[in-house]
């Protein structure tokens, strides 16, 4: 069972989120879009949108930190676990209030307003459910584990890297807990979904438009 | 001198009558979709009213197109690139659905299939958006020809000029105002756009959203002050005139201008300096951009500006077609034509020539041909729409246009010519044989065919086999 979840399944939505993602990109781009529905009704959107995104870069700045940089790292750079432990709930907790807020905002707003419904679609709603299910086990799992006594960077983080290298090493996540174990199956389904989804937007933060001229010319 | 082509337009109010048949063409051709059915490319205001969206014209509200910095800097009303930047997640200046209308059908199947009743069925409206039955507050044209009452007060010209005019029913005006993309020359739309999907085709100038670039950050439809790009929300992209591109190419004018029957619209080509369009747009006073512009606008005729014209690949067909242009005459040579809301920055390449009214009731007695400051519109309200404010240059034209109708009345009844003439009597003939007579051949000359594409070519993109060039000029 073990061998499926941690050493076929991720492989799987990996393979999607980076190959959906580029086969989209190449036949399909005149259906990439941020999906914007500001236009059907700004109510809830003022504040929820920003934090919610704002929350969302929190965390997954943190997750880089967590999960790619390995523990002696940062052991050898004079953080022992206890700080570390601290700085990751410092910056966690405040992320998953944005992260998860915004998201109950923006649900409240998308499946609350009769105008909203003719811009979801059954994608959306599926991606909704997963990404509140994801956020949800990644909330819970940070306030459950506060006292610390749970070491993700034990098992799930060299688990990552270990898959990422192309060897996975399913034993390191026998032990770990369920809410965890949830979130590693969320996040697996967040990136199947990817691809089909809106959240492509996430890949066209427009920052090269910081450094381009203003008026563009284009031949046929 | 760089100079470049641009397919430009002239509406000529004095003889726009409303009756919306521009916009209704244009609907059929180009928006008659799902998440469209709101928007029109052409629409037709009564002036004085708030418009389409509502009060476009409040740029303290959607702060749309350029102002100038304290140092006298071009930049974009809607803040600078970092602003702009934090605004993808939420825009503050962004119309919403109700600043256009809930657009809507009725339910015309129940006065087919309704039971036999006392009284007769009727088909009540239902929400294009929703599908819910609604009651409909507004419209695309709600003020049709009112100006008058609380919309009209609303009027943001109006409201510049304060308490100087009346809305009193012996004094009230009106006129209409079609409104397309302007297809600027320095589009605010395009520089805000963070994805660069908005672009000013090289050819011919006109401003195209890319559907494949587009990625739904509607940071062009507050930043375009005409407010004349939309965000269709079912394919959650920017949507725009394109000023009918595809007939363009084949050497026709547009669906709104083939089909307008006052035959108000002209359209041509005009040759101009790119060097000059910043400092034209960089203009201090806001009153004078109008004359920079015209003096971006190079003449056709002049041996240098065709040799630099020929150097940047523009084509003989279009040369030809710029020193054969009906609104380069309108604009350059007659001064008849001024862009719409010069002070909005963007260098508007839609012209339009401003309206003759009745005389006011205060001036009635027997006056046959009035001043401009006698007529029913008040200058210094469509100096508000076409002169940034300033009513001298306003009633200048209006003189002109008067002056034709001097002109063509001494040319009836042997009367003296008026003594003091701004252009030569033969000028005011052929200006009446443009704008009186207003023969298709001569309001549209577009040259057919891309510049710099070859027949070859051409036939190849327009799908081979048999094509020929309607006007046959390609």
């Amino acid at each position: 069972m073990n061998t499926f979840f941690y050493g076929v399944l991720p492989y799987i939505a990996l393979v999607i989120l980076v190959g959906g993602t580029i086969v989209r990109y190449t036949m399909r781009e005149r259906n990439w879009t941020t999906k914007s529905s500001q236009f059907l009704g700004r109510d809830g959107m003022k504040w929820a949108g920003p934090l919610f995104h704002l929350g969302l870069v929190m965390a997954f700045g943190g997750h880089v930190i967590g999960v790619l940089i390995p523990k002696f790292v940062t052991e050898t750079a004079g953080i022992n676990e206890h700080s570390y432990h601290m700085i990751a709930l410092l910056g966690g907790i405040p992320a998953a209030v944005l992260f998860l807020g915004g998201f109950i905002v923006l649900s409240l707003r998308r499946f609350g307003k009769a105008r909203m419904k003719v811009n979801t679609s059954n994608t959306d709603r599926l991606l909704y459910l997963v990404l509140f299910l994801t956020i949800l086990s990644g909330t819970l799992g940070t306030v459950m584990n506060i006292s610390g006594a749970f070491d993700y960077r034990e098992s799930i983080s060299p688990w990552f890297r270990s898959v990422l290298m192309l060897h996975p090493d399913v034993p390191l996540m026998d032990k770990i807990p369920a809410i965890f174990q949830i979130h590693m199956l969320m996040w697996m389904l967040t990136a199947i979904l990817f691809p089909f989804s809106r959240l492509v937007h996430c890949l066209s933060v427009p920052f090269e438009y910081i450094g381009r001229a203003h008026i563009l010319y284009r031949r046929k | 001198m760089k100079i470049k082509a641009q397919v430009s337009m002239v509406m000529n109010l004095d003889k726009c009558i409303g009756c919306h048949t521009c916009s209704i063409t244009c609907k059929n051709v180009w928006t008659n979709r799902e998440g469209a059915e709101y928007m029109y490319f052409n629409n037709v205001e009564t002036k004085p009213g708030v418009g389409y969206p509502k009060r476009w014209e409040d740029q303290k509200k959607w702060k749309g197109g350029w102002k100038l910095d304290k140092s006298g800097n071009l930049g974009l009303a809607t803040g600078s690139k970092a602003t702009r930047l934090a605004k993808l997640f939420f825009h503050p200046e962004q119309p919403e659905l109700d600043d256009y209308y809930e657009p809507w059908t009725y339910d015309y199947e129940t006065l087919i299939h309704a039971k036999r009743r006392n009284h007769q069925p009727i088909a009540r409206p239902r929400s294009l958006i929703t599908g819910e039955r609604m009651e409909i507050q507004w419209g695309p044209n709600w003020e049709d020809d009112l100006a008058s009452g609380e919309s009209a007060r609303r009027d943001v010209n109006l409201e510049a000029i304060g308490q100087k005019i009346s809305l009193e029913f012996h004094d009230l005006f009106m006129k209409y105002l079609p409104r397309i993309c302007n297809h600027c020359l320095n589009p605010a739309c395009v520089a805000a756009c963070p994805s660069g999907a908005i672009y000013k085709r090289d050819e011919d100038g006109v401003v195209l959203v890319s559907q494949d670039g587009c990625r739904g950050w509607r940071h062009c439809v507050p930043a375009c002050p005409y407010k004349k790009v939309y965000f269709n929300w079912k394919t959650n992209k920017a949507e725009k005139c394109v000023f009918c591109f595809p007939r363009l190419e084949g050497g026709l004018p547009t669906v709104c201008a083939d089909t307008c029957v006052g035959r108000m619209r002209y359209m041509g080509v005009l040759l101009y300096d790119m060097d000059k369009v910043l400092d034209a747009a960089q203009t201090k006073k806001a009153g004078e951009i109008y004359h920079r512009v015209l003096d971006l606008l190079a003449d056709p005729s002049d041996p240098a500006v065709v040799g630099a014209a020929k150097k940047e690949g523009i084509t003989d067909a279009w040369i030809r077609a710029a020193q054969d242009s009906p609104v380069y005459r309108l604009i350059k040579e007659w001064k008849l034509a001024l862009p719409l809301h010069p002070e909005y920055r963007t260098l508007p390449m839609v012209w339009y020539v401003p309206p003759l009214s009745p005389i006011a009731r205060r001036v009635e007695a027997d006056v046959y041909l009035p001043d401009a400051e006698e007529m029913r519109i008040p200058v210094a309200y469509l100096a508000q729409l076409f002169t940034a404010g300033n009513t001298a240059e306003m009633a200048l034209v209006l003189q002109r246009l008067l002056e034709m109708r001097c002109v063509m009345r001494a040319e009836m009844t042997g009367e003296e010519l008026p003594a003091h003439l701004a252009l030569p009597a033969e000028a005011y003939k052929k200006m009446y044989r443009l704008l009186g007579i207003a023969k298709y051949k001569e309001r549209f000359n577009i040259p057919a065919g891309l510049q710099g594409v070859s027949q070859e070519k051409l036939r190849e993109m327009q799908g081979g086999g048999n094509y020929t060039c309607p006007m046959g000029g390609c």
